[in-house]
């Protein structure tokens, strides 16, 4: 985030982070879904979201899964069963629950930075590497609902 | 009833219209549109049908046109007269909410959401239309 004078302290961020999380699978996809300690590599095919923020906070909100975890992320927020890892549906959904985390973690700033703006999803499964280092400070958090894994990354 | 649906999210457009059936309205026919653009041309293809809609959600930060810039436009264009709006968006804060209601919107749904609250902000406007 941009600087002030009394800079977020990183805790608050990942709380905010957790909150946001949390309350994106208990309202839209009826499952509670945890933090986890230390980092899991997700690298094959995963699929990445990207939210941007601009404005009063400058940064992005990256979501990462595999095809399927974002398969079965899929099915509890549509509610049905058998979404195919490769059903452009899946994409779409993981564009939303990166929209709607980023979204619930910027209504949670205070006064001025909950007036940026967040952008659309953009989806991609070409990795992460054109989306790294354009911003130097990261937050690095994992998360499982039911045994399946996604990591989120908030940079400023 | 018939209702439209904008989201530029096929997902969430499916999930809107989930949590719709959920309150208990009984959709007849959902018209979809993945923008404002698409969304007024449905509104001026509807014009003037005997079942007219009933209700219209919309998502605020879409491309090609953006909720906001749809509600200003079909203020413009004298669409949908009296048809209730309820945005559904990410995008709660105070600016972007007064100037969705000075252009038309009734309502506001954040994201994330559950059936309850699309009941309860969309059922007493149902009522009052």
């Amino acid at each position: 985030m941009q600087a002030t004078e009394n800079p977020t302290p990183h805790h608050e961020i990942v709380n905010r982070l957790d909150t946001a999380v949390s309350e994106v699978f208990e309202m839209m996809l009826e499952r509670s879904c945890d933090p986890m300690d230390g980092d899991v590599n997700i690298v094959d095919g995963r699929i990445v979201a990207r939210i941007q923020f601009t404005g009063a906070v400058s940064g992005e909100c990256i979501l990462y899964a595999s095809p399927a975890t974002a398969a079965v992320t899929a099915e509890a927020l549509l509610g049905t069963a058998s979404s195919e890892p490769a059903d452009p549906m899946v994409d779409d959904a993981i564009g939303e629950l990166c929209n709607m985390i980023a979204g619930g973690w910027k209504s949670k700033l205070e006064h001025p930075q909950a007036g940026c703006l967040i952008s659309v999803p953009a989806v991609t499964r070409e990795g992460l590497g054109a989306l790294e280092g354009k911003f130097g400070t990261k937050f690095s958090r994992t998360y499982s609902f039911q045994g399946n894994v996604f990591g989120i990354v908030l940079a400023f | 009833m018939r209702a439209l649906i904008i989201d530029d999210s096929a997902v969430m457009r499916k999930v809107i219209e989930r949590a719709l059936r959920q309150a208990g309205l009984e959709l007849t026919e959902v018209l979809q549109a993945s923008n404002g653009e698409e969304a007024l041309q449905a509104l001026r293809d509807d014009h003037g049908k005997s079942n007219p809609l009933s209700l219209i959600l919309s998502d605020i930060n879409m491309p090609v046109m953006d909720g906001l810039q749809f509600l200003e436009q079909r203020r413009d264009e004298k669409l949908a007269v009296g048809i209730p709006v309820v945005m559904i968006t990410t995008e709660g804060s105070e600016p972007l909410v007064l100037r969705a209601i000075s252009a038309g919107a009734q309502g506001y749904i954040c994201k994330p959401f559950t059936a309850e609250q699309v009941k309860a902000r969309v059922v007493p406007l149902l009522r009052a239309a």
